[in-house]
């Protein structure tokens, strides 16, 4: 039997234990206050946003922070533990699979109270806002306008005597356009990836069929027939030699340097707009930015004007104030925006835009013109994505790699997708 | 508990000192050493393990109180997871060849340093580091880079014409990369085996050649029989440790378990579930399916070794 | 009977065999320490062990790799391991003095209890823990990582103890107690200065194990500053590691130094130890 008081005492010793031997971490040193910032992305990612924060807290005697960056896949488990032990850090990047449920579990601080006070928003385009506010609360500041995109090796393209149309390209051009490049490298390379288990390649294929991955009720806008049609398509372009080998798509763990376009084993990438400049530092030949392929010749609405992430603030920072000040100055400095440029997406504030448009690369220039261009091929954005999105999104990698190794036909992985999905989201609810 | 039934015991000796003074002087001190190890025991190990196995029939996610779901756990688990079939095939698979190859291992070079020869400290020494370094990460991240695509194996290979797959990403290999991790070692069974043929009288190999018995007949006959308590134990311990696994599939596959669930281990998919996805109940379930399945290894284990293992008494 | 002839060749095949197979065992390790010292482009071209030219670059590049130094994260390193061997010597030597030295009741029940922990999964008891730690704001601390080592948690090391202290002549307590000795000047006096040599190995153990665990500081240590090496290693691996693969191949080289040194110097402890009580690994 503990008596309450007894719980008391124990955590009375405990806590002057921790204070006593200093394990409660090591003194702060000459701060006075400390932010931690995580997010996910690749070392290009990191001297940026690391050339940012340097920059503010060279501004801000008194203030460090503190960050680290881990790869996508490593990125939201470790995010959970942090959470789960009421550790999480001040600042974390958000994506908009998973920003719906941190929210909704009291883990993100709203941001409403801080706007006009510390966050200015006045030129941050309406439907970035939008897409960063959960339940009528603003939750995630965007750090930049994406679409999906596909990356490709313009110089390989060129050599193999392929070409493709960026903004109109079809499934049977990679198909056809595919095959031919295999031959012309010996199957060496392949024109593209594995993009079975490309959860936004998937969504803007169902979209371009008027449906979509999830209601606004969060439940499966498709059926497992089009799973099913969805596996069936790959294989063929699998069969046709279009794409890597299921081995080489495995390597890929999201990180870009595992890419197949990085490693050289495909002359592609299906991924966001924003991603062009990173992968440029990894590839040494020029790239081309396209749309990903039509299912049809002049096919629309499968695309959409994304927030690439957001900055969010936890629920329990201990300095949201100057979190909230840290992310208006990421967000709103030209500082900032020129050392950040388009590596997360075009800015969402149209004073940003403007600041930066004189000095961008020809690469970012690329990414930045790709969004102006997609005009109707774009649709509306999706609804914020149920609970489970982030799970699900894993989930289809895992059973696009069972089909792609022939441990499942698409007819069999088709229904049990479906099935997974149904269960997952309900689990989640 | 010890002070009632020391109550209870017949005092009728006048002439001997009061029962408390008898308790304060025979018992108290061995309770007194052991206090630390008794906070321990019942504040780490058997609280945690009553609350642990009330958590599994709920649904807890740390920030609400738990929520009472009966089985539900279970059911899902046995019936509508198709990963936790997947995290106990893996583990499963894993435990059955890793353990036999790698006590197997120990014992073939066990037999060949128990000859005598020079040098054997040094021998012993080598053989062990890999056991000491191996459940490092620094280990598993080597070993990623040894059976990647491009990765030294396939390097090798190539020296003789053979053009290797990526062994970490296809599913078909990725589990015996981490086999092969844990048969690599083999250092410390190899240890005990050494020290149990060191037991082994000699006479009995010298009556046994004098009779013209064969190298492997005297290995059939003598060697295995008499060390048949140290292939016990190495078998349990290795078996236990095999099951609780965790480091080198994480780092390998990324903390996925992946390509396929191929490296899910049970370990790594309990951890997915309690802290990446903040399912404490199911996790707690899963735990308690893991202890269920070591307790009866260990059971199985302890009931069939009359008939296989011999003790000299 | 084998004549000394035919005795000399099996004796040089099987010194050819041992040899063969300690190349082959630790080939892995001599290729990540020559891939440490390698110019960057040779790393995934040789599979020779000897680098065409030694650098210690990367060494430099890694240390400095990640936002918080490597030197943060070997300091919590030794500072966990550190307090981790004073408290399993101190706890597990006295819980193994009670139960070899001592006679009291149930004593049979309690040893046969500390023996069943050595089998549970640490996973039976790990959601609980996590919660009771979290309830006591030890989450993000060194202490769930230090404490229950104050609280002789492996028992491992108290059966390694109390083989030993088993061994010891019982005449030396019996004299001791007839001076009228307490238990605790027996133990304190005349158990640990005569058990150095059990001692020293739980000691090698304890720190090696705290050095390389993996799952502790991941579940309870989230800021970067916290990091043990391991932990350190691991996010260099997620982050940095794909391009700059010299720099992680340094730094998991020098993770096990400390781990080498005491194989170095220790060796004969540690495989007695094993040899004994038949320790995992």
């Amino acid at each position: 039997m503990v008596s309450v008081a007894n719980r008391r005492q124990f955590l009375l010793a405990g806590s002057a234990l921790v204070a006593a031997s200093g394990l409660g971490g090591l003194p702060a040193f000459a701060q006075d206050t400390r932010l931690r910032l995580v997010f996910w992305g690749s070392q290009a990612r990191a001297d940026r946003t690391y050339g940012v924060t340097d920059l503010y807290t060279g501004e801000h005697p008194g203030l460090a922070i503190e960050g680290e960056f881990l790869g996508w896949a490593d990125y939201w488990p470790k995010l959970a533990t942090q959470t789960a032990g009421g550790n999480a850090p001040d600042i974390m990047q958000m994506d908009y699979r998973y920003i719906g449920e941190y929210a909704r579990r009291g883990t993100l601080a709203p941001l409403d109270q801080y706007v006009g006070a510390g966050l200015d928003i006045a030129s941050i385009d309406e439907d970035q806002l939008h897409n960063g506010t959960i339940d009528g609360k603003l939750i995630g500041i965007s750090l930049g306008v994406a679409a999906g995109a596909a990356v490709y090796n313009a110089k390989a393209l060129a050599d193999a005597g392929i070409e493709i149309d960026p903004m109109g390209w079809t499934y049977d051009d990679l198909k056809t356009k595919g095959a031919a490049f295999a031959e012309s490298t010996g199957g060496a390379v392949a024109l593209a990836p594995d993009g079975s288990g490309i959860e936004l390649l998937f969504e803007n294929w169902l979209r371009q069929q008027g449906k979509a991955l999830y209601t606004a009720e969060g439940q499966p806008a498709f059926a497992a027939e089009d799973v099913t049609a969805w596996f069936k398509l790959w294989a063929e372009l699998r069969e046709a030699r279009a794409i890597v080998s299921p081995d080489e798509q495995a390597i890929d763990v999201g990180k870009l340097e595992t890419s197949p376009l990085v490693r050289g084993k495909a002359a592609m990438n299906f991924t966001t707009s924003n991603q062009l400049v990173a992968y440029q530092t990894l590839v040494p030949d020029p790239l081309g930015i396209a749309i990903y392929p039509a299912t049809t010749t002049g096919s629309t609405g499968g695309h959409y004007r994304n927030s690439s992430q957001y900055f969010a603030i936890s629920a329990g920072s201990a300095a949201p104030e100057q979190a909230v000040e840290f992310i208006n100055f990421f967000v709103n400095s030209p500082e900032a925006a020129a050392l950040l440029g388009v590596e997360r997406g075009v800015p969402a504030s149209s004073a940003m835009r403007a600041a930066l448009a004189p000095s961008l690369d020809e690469r970012s220039q690329q990414a930045v013109r790709y969004i102006d261009q997609l005009g109707a091929i774009a649709g509306p954005v999706p609804p914020t994505p149920p609970a489970a999105a982030g799970e699900i999104e894993v989930a289809l990698k895992t059973k696009s790699q069972e089909v792609g190794f022939g441990m499942q036909s698409p007819e069999d992985a088709g229904p049990a997708f479906f099935d997974e999905v149904v269960a997952t989201l309900a689990r989640a609810a | 508990m010890a002070v009632q039934t020391a109550i209870a015991t017949p005092a009728g000796q006048a002439q001997r000192p009061s029962v408390w003074s008898r308790i304060w002087q025979n018992d108290a001190p061995g309770y007194l050493f052991l206090l630390p190890w008794f906070i321990g025991f019942f504040g780490l190990t058997i609280g945690p393990m009553i609350t642990s196995f009330y958590l599994s029939f709920t649904n807890f996610d740390l920030l609400q109180a738990p929520q009472w779901v009966g089985a539900n756990n279970y059911i899902r688990m046995f019936t509508a997871d198709p990963k936790f079939s997947a995290s106990m095939r893996v583990t499963l698979f894993f435990v059955v060849f890793s353990v036999p190859l790698k006590l197997a291992f120990a014992l073939a070079v066990a037999m060949l340093l128990n000859r005598g020869i020079k040098g054997l400290p040094m021998y012993r020494a080598l053989f062990y580091l890999p056991s000491l370094l191996g459940a490092s990460v620094a280990i598993a991240i080597l070993w990623r880079q040894i059976f990647a695509g491009d990765g030294l194996v396939n390097k090798l290979l190539a020296m003789f014409g053979i053009i290797g797959p990526s062994w970490i990403s296809n599913p078909n290999y990725s589990l015996w990369t981490l086999i092969i991790l844990s048969i690599w070692q083999f250092g410390s069974p190899m240890i005990i085996f050494l020290a149990g043929l060191r037991q082994i009288p000699q006479d009995m190999y010298e009556a046994a050649s004098l009779d013209g018995a064969s190298k492997w007949r005297q290995f059939v006959k003598i060697t295995l029989p008499l060390l048949t308590p140290v292939v016990f134990f190495n078998a349990i311990i290795q078996t236990i440790e095999a099951f609780k696994s965790f480091t080198p599939a994480f780092i390998i596959s990324g903390g996925t378990g992946n390509p396929i669930n191929s490296t899910l281990f049970y370990t790594l998919y309990l951890y997915q579930e309690a802290f990446g996805f903040f399912r404490m109940g199911y996790a707690s379930a899963l735990a308690w399916v893991l202890l269920a399945l070591v307790g009866l290894f260990t059971a199985f284990s302890f009931l069939t070794s009359k008939y296989w293992v011999h003790y000299d008494d | 009977m084998p004549s000394p002839l035919r005795r000399r060749t099996t004796s040089i095949i099987v010194h050819v065999l041992l040899i063969g197979a300690s190349i082959l065992m630790l080939y892995p390790l001599l290729w990540l320490l020559a891939a440490s010292f390698r110019p960057e482009n040779e790393i995934f071209t040789s599979a020779s062990i000897w680098p065409s030219s030694w650098s210690l670059d990367a060494y430099f590049r890694g240390w400095n790799g990640l936002r918080t130094g490597f030197g943060t994260f070997y300091l919590n390193s030794f500072i966990i391991s550190g307090l981790s061997v004073i408290g399993n010597v101190l706890a597990c030597s006295m819980a193994a003095f009670a139960f070899a030295r001592l006679d009291f009741k149930y004593k049979n029940f309690w040893f046969a209890m500390m023996l069943m922990t050595l089998m549970l999964p640490y996973q039976v008891t790990l959601i609980p823990q996590y919660v009771l730690f979290r309830q006591l704001g030890w989450v993000n601390t060194f202490l769930p990582l230090v404490v229950p080592k104050f609280l002789a948690a492996d028992g491992f090391f108290i059966f390694l103890m109390v083989q030993f202290f088993r061994g010891l002549p019982k005449e030396l307590d019996e004299a001791a107690q007839m001076d009228g000795c307490s238990p605790w000047r027996i133990y304190w006096r005349i158990i640990i200065p005569l058990s150095m040599p059990v001692l020293a190995t739980a000691a090698i153990f304890t720190f090696i194990w705290t050095w390389d665990d993996f799952f502790g500081p991941l579940i309870y240590l989230g800021e970067m500053r916290q990091y043990t090496v391991m932990l350190g290693l691991r996010t260099f691996t997620d982050s940095t590691g794909e391009s700059d693969y010299g720099g992680l191949f340094a730094m998991s080289a020098l993770s096990l130094v400390p781990i080498f040194l005491f194989f170095l110097f220790f060796q004969r402890l540690l495989i007695e130890g094993i040899a004994t009580t038949g320790m995992k690994r």
